[in-house]
């Protein structure tokens, strides 16, 4: 039959190629006998259109033919847990490091608002080049699987190796819902106390901070800009604050429950004064103080850290927006289960 | 309405489809205890109420033979070639295993009921 003819040609085609030959002779041979018995129970020939209903209940060629080819999948279900925990992992950590390095390489050039909303318009093409780079990963070690025997499963999250005693604490990672016992509360507020103390002292006592090597600073033909002054006092203003804050929860008996909001808002208040010195006139964090100064050296010095509190600004931001992003899903999931 | 019983009709399906799976090769394993090759063994299926479509059941004895619960060879039948098979040993064994897995999902499913 003609059209039987064109069928198994189609479906040859999207076969493997090492046994399409062998395959299709084996269909061959099973659909003539289907259709012998077909004919001999009508007595007579298929028409064209009996024909082709017949042929079109075998399937489609292409789909035929798939079910032949020994893995119908890109990553199978043993290998996809840890397809799922990579590709999470790399994408918050890839969007972090892609984010910083772009920022500052943005911000270091001094480029306009047109530059930055170009970050963020290349985010979902890097996430796609990425996903696409750890699919092809993950596919060709599904792939490889069955010349690995048994090594597959040895990765981490699959590992049969495992014991329950290598589980995490309860609360670990999770410190919102973990109770804070009044003990830890206490020695919290009580260290605060000593730490805004010392803070205090610092610029009367510079060996606090630096010790011996303070003589060794004031040797040198360099002096700080006037602006860290209002950097210190932002400092001390923050500490104070929180400060005040956690002796206010200890003495109201909300020492149990550790503030998410408190986290976060220390995170937002300690953008200002990376900001004041980010700020700082002509981005002159130091200052030459005698003839001795190396100009070459201070320029580089300054450079070096107005990039560094780039980075660093660029570090605190995606964090405010992680716990932003946290606190979201936190707030759905209750409203969710409520 | 019409559109949340296509849901339930799919759903249906596709669980059935998966209770399905595992029963089919049982099925094949049971009736290839006698030598066949596909057509026949796809008729002798559906005479004992097992239907099996073309491109499932021909894919499936490839897959058997390859993990070794199956044998074939080619052989002239009615003046046409053919590829018949049969249980090999292993797939004896593995056969009267999943038989009395078989069995005993079967009497657990029935106390539940």
């Amino acid at each position: 039959m003609e059209l039987l003819d064109r069928y198994l040609q189609a479906v040859k085609k999207h076969l493997p190629w090492q046994r399409q030959d062998d395959i299709i002779a084996e269909l061959r041979a099973n659909l003539e006998a289907q259709l012998e018995d077909k004919e001999t129970e009508l007595g007579r020939p298929l028409t064209k259109e009996e024909a082709e209903a017949w042929i079109k209940q075998l399937g489609a060629p292409i789909q035929v033919a798939a079910r032949y080819q020994r893995q119908q999948y890109l990553i199978g279900p043993g290998l996809f847990p840890t397809y799922f925990y990579v590709l999470k992992l790399t994408f918050y950590w890839a969007t972090a490091v892609y984010l910083i390095a772009r920022v500052v390489n943005v911000a270091a050039q001094g480029s306009s608002l047109n530059a930055y909303a170009g970050i963020v318009f290349g985010l979902p093409w890097f996430w796609l080049i990425n996903g696409a780079i750890i699919t092809l990963v993950f596919a060709l070690i599904e792939l490889s699987g069955p010349r690995l025997p048994g090594k597959i499963a040895q990765l981490p999250p699959l590992n049969p190796g495992w014991t329950p005693m290598d589980l995490p604490p309860v609360g670990a990672g999770d410190g919102e819902k973990k109770p804070w016992s009044f003990a830890k509360a206490l020695a919290e507020a009580i260290f605060g106390c000593f730490f805004f103390a010392w803070l205090l002292l610092v610029p009367h006592y510079p060996y606090l901070m630096f010790g011996p090597g303070e003589w060794y600073l004031a040797s040198l033909p360099y002096k700080l800009a006037q602006v860290w002054w209002p950097f210190y006092w932002c400092i001390v203003g923050i500490n104070g604050f929180e400060l005040m804050w956690k002796i206010a929860d200890l003495s109201g008996g909300a020492w149990q429950k550790r503030r998410m909001w408190r986290h976060w808002a220390m995170h937002f208040l300690s953008l200002i004064p990376l900001g004041i010195l980010l700020a700082a006139p002509g981005q002159q964090l130091f200052l030459a103080k005698s003839a001795a100064a190396n100009v070459k050296t201070l320029a580089d010095a300054n450079r070096g850290m107005h990039t560094a509190l780039m980075i660093a600004i660029a570090v605190v931001a995606l964090q405010i927006v992680w716990h932003a992003g946290k606190m979201a899903v936190e707030a759905y999931r209750k409203r969710v289960a409520a | 309405m019409g559109y949340s019983m296509t849901l339930t009709d799919n759903l249906f399906e596709n669980l059935r489809l998966e209770l399905r799976r595992g029963c089919l090769t049982l099925a094949v394993l049971a009736q290839l205890k006698q030598e066949h090759y596909g057509y026949t063994l796809r008729k002798a299926l559906a005479e004992r109420g097992m239907e099996i479509e073309e491109s499932t059941l021909y894919p499936l004895l490839r897959r058997l033979e390859a993990q070794g619960l199956l044998t074939s060879e080619w052989r002239e039948e009615e003046k046409r070639n053919k590829r018949f098979y049969r249980l090999s040993s292993d797939g004896e064994q593995i056969f009267a295993r999943l038989l009395e897995e078989w069995n005993a999902i079967n009497t657990s499913i029935t106390n539940l009921l």
